[in-house]
């Protein structure tokens, strides 16, 4: 059995050198005009004022994107479990082979619940966004 | 079922010694070639002509039918004139990410394809954390969408950007934890051993495929799925009544192709993970495994179009609360009631 990652790493050498063909090939076919006009950025055809980059605003799932690093690691933790799970059943039984794993899956659920409360995990509105809608109502 | 490595397939039939280092790195070589070739052939088919082709079917009229039979030939017209655009380079893109970022989403998807066995020997490599592979390398291709996003300059690319994170922060953990309760049924992460344990008979000519073990993941993985590739319901990164076009707004020639390419050969990839862990892999009756393999992974493609076709967008917000509220929590009870299940039948 020789070593997996000398193919894999020939796929990647694979995977880069097909984009990068193409884009020599490219290269070698298209005209290049650049035009004042032609390189504005499209914004639905107004004239864009300023860099994307130095605008403002509230990045809603933030909370969210926090809770993933919580739940990703975890997900590292599972997968050794799930690979020796039915091994370790035969061995020592169901109970010791699964209750840890309740009991860890339990203390991220009771986690989510939290944050779930604390609406947490759902698109936030920011009070300027709903501000007409309130006085709508 | 149990098959070599393509490599060290390709050094018994021509006769060299699979032990020499060398030699497996040119083997490598032109199996990946092969790989990169077959999945390249199918993204071609897929892009210019059969997504055109299914979505005229779905609304009632016809599309390419001028050039070569059934229009085939649209796939060579197609790639002469988007790579002769001019790539219009617009103000202020932060450059070499705004390169960079269709080469990631691209190389990224294509790498994710080694360790699929896709049967008849075509298997290039079979690591022991093939699924933890794949799941890694495919969400890679997040960083290419952000990296797309933010250097175009564009205001609805980087709103692209930030949903395409927002949609792969709350799929990605529901689709990982849906794989690893196939694992338990399995015992290992290696793509081989998941399709061996499949083979057996589950009820009569059933076989024991983990759709038919356990359909619930199965449809959990599908909707996840959707969600990881972009597609309908859960387009919002690209959402062309709303933000345009996302991420891809400001690429053109060449550097679209690359990022339209990427995102069919994700899908494939996605059909290729599904059909390797749900559907037996390359298995099935009197035709070739090869053959099979490219069905099934066609299928999910024609899925995702059905989907595509057929289910209205959800909203940003929905979006978040289907994938964190409903998602997750049914992901969490499957992978612990695959632990009851297996946990009781062992």
């Amino acid at each position: 059995m020789s070593n997996p990652w000398i193919a894999i790493g020939a796929l990647a050498v694979v995977a880069v050198a097909i984009p990068v063909t193409m884009m020599a090939v490219s290269s070698l076919l298209r005209p290049s005009v650049p035009e004042q006009g032609k390189r504005t950025t499209y914004e639905s055809g107004e004239v864009p004022t300023g860099s994307s980059r130095q605008i403002k605003f509230n990045i809603q799932y933030y909370m969210v994107a926090l809770l993933f690093v919580v739940f990703d690691i975890e997900t590292v933790f599972i997968f050794p479990w799930t690979v020796i799970y039915s091994d370790a059943v035969a061995a020592v039984g169901m109970t010791k082979a699964l209750l840890p794993m309740v009991v860890f899956i339990g203390i991220l659920a009771v986690g989510l619940g939290w944050a779930w409360r604390n609406g947490a995990v759902q698109w936030v509105r920011s009070p300027r966004a709903t501000k007409g809608a309130d006085t709508y109502e | 079922m149990q098959s070599a490595p393509l490599p060290e397939t390709l050094a018994n039939l021509l006769e060299l010694d699979p032990n020499s280092t060398v030699v497996m790195i040119v083997l490598s070589l032109a199996g990946a070639g092969l790989i990169g070739t077959l999945m390249m052939t199918n993204t071609a088919l897929a892009g210019p002509w059969a997504k055109r082709k299914i979505t005229a079917a779905f609304t009632d009229r016809i599309a390419v039918d001028r050039i070569g039979p059934y229009g085939l030939f649209i796939i060579v017209a197609d790639a002469v004139r988007l790579l002769s655009k001019e790539l219009i380079v617009p103000e202020g893109v932060d450059r070499p990410a705004w390169d960079l970022a269709p080469l990631i989403i691209a190389s990224t998807a294509l790498l994710g394809f080694a360790v699929i066995p896709m049967g008849n020997g075509i298997h290039l490599a079979d690591p022991e954390v093939g699924l933890a592979y794949v799941f890694a390398v495919a969400s890679t291709t997040s960083i290419g969408l952000v990296m797309a996003g933010y250097a175009s300059n564009n205001k609805y690319s980087f709103l692209g950007g930030l949903r395409a994170v927002a949609q792969n922060l709350a799929y990605e953990i529901p689709l990982i934890l849906t794989g690893a309760s196939v694992v338990i049924f399995a015992g290992s992460l290696q793509m081989s051993e998941i399709v061996a344990a499949q083979q057996q008979s589950l009820i009569g000519p059933l076989p024991s495929w983990y759709a038919f073990v356990n359909p619930f993941a199965f449809v959990l993985f599908m909707i996840a799925n959707l969600a990881e590739v972009g597609r309908n319901p859960f387009d919002i990164p690209e959402a062309p009544t709303e933000i345009v076009a996302g991420y891809q707004t400001e690429y053109s020639s060449v550097y679209f192709v690359l990022i339209y390419l990427g995102e069919f050969i994700h899908i494939f990839l996605g059909g290729a993970i599904i059909a390797t862990i749900f559907l037996g892999g390359p298995a099935g009756p009197v035709l070739p495994g090869i053959v099979w393999f490219l069905i099934k992974i066609w299928g999910v493609f024609l899925f995702t179009q059905w989907a595509r076709s057929a289910v209205p967008r959800v909203r940003i917000d929905q979006l978040i609360e289907i994938g964190w509220k409903g998602m997750l929590v049914l992901s969490l009870a499957n992978l612990l009631l695959t632990a009851v299940i297996v946990g009781v039948t062992v």
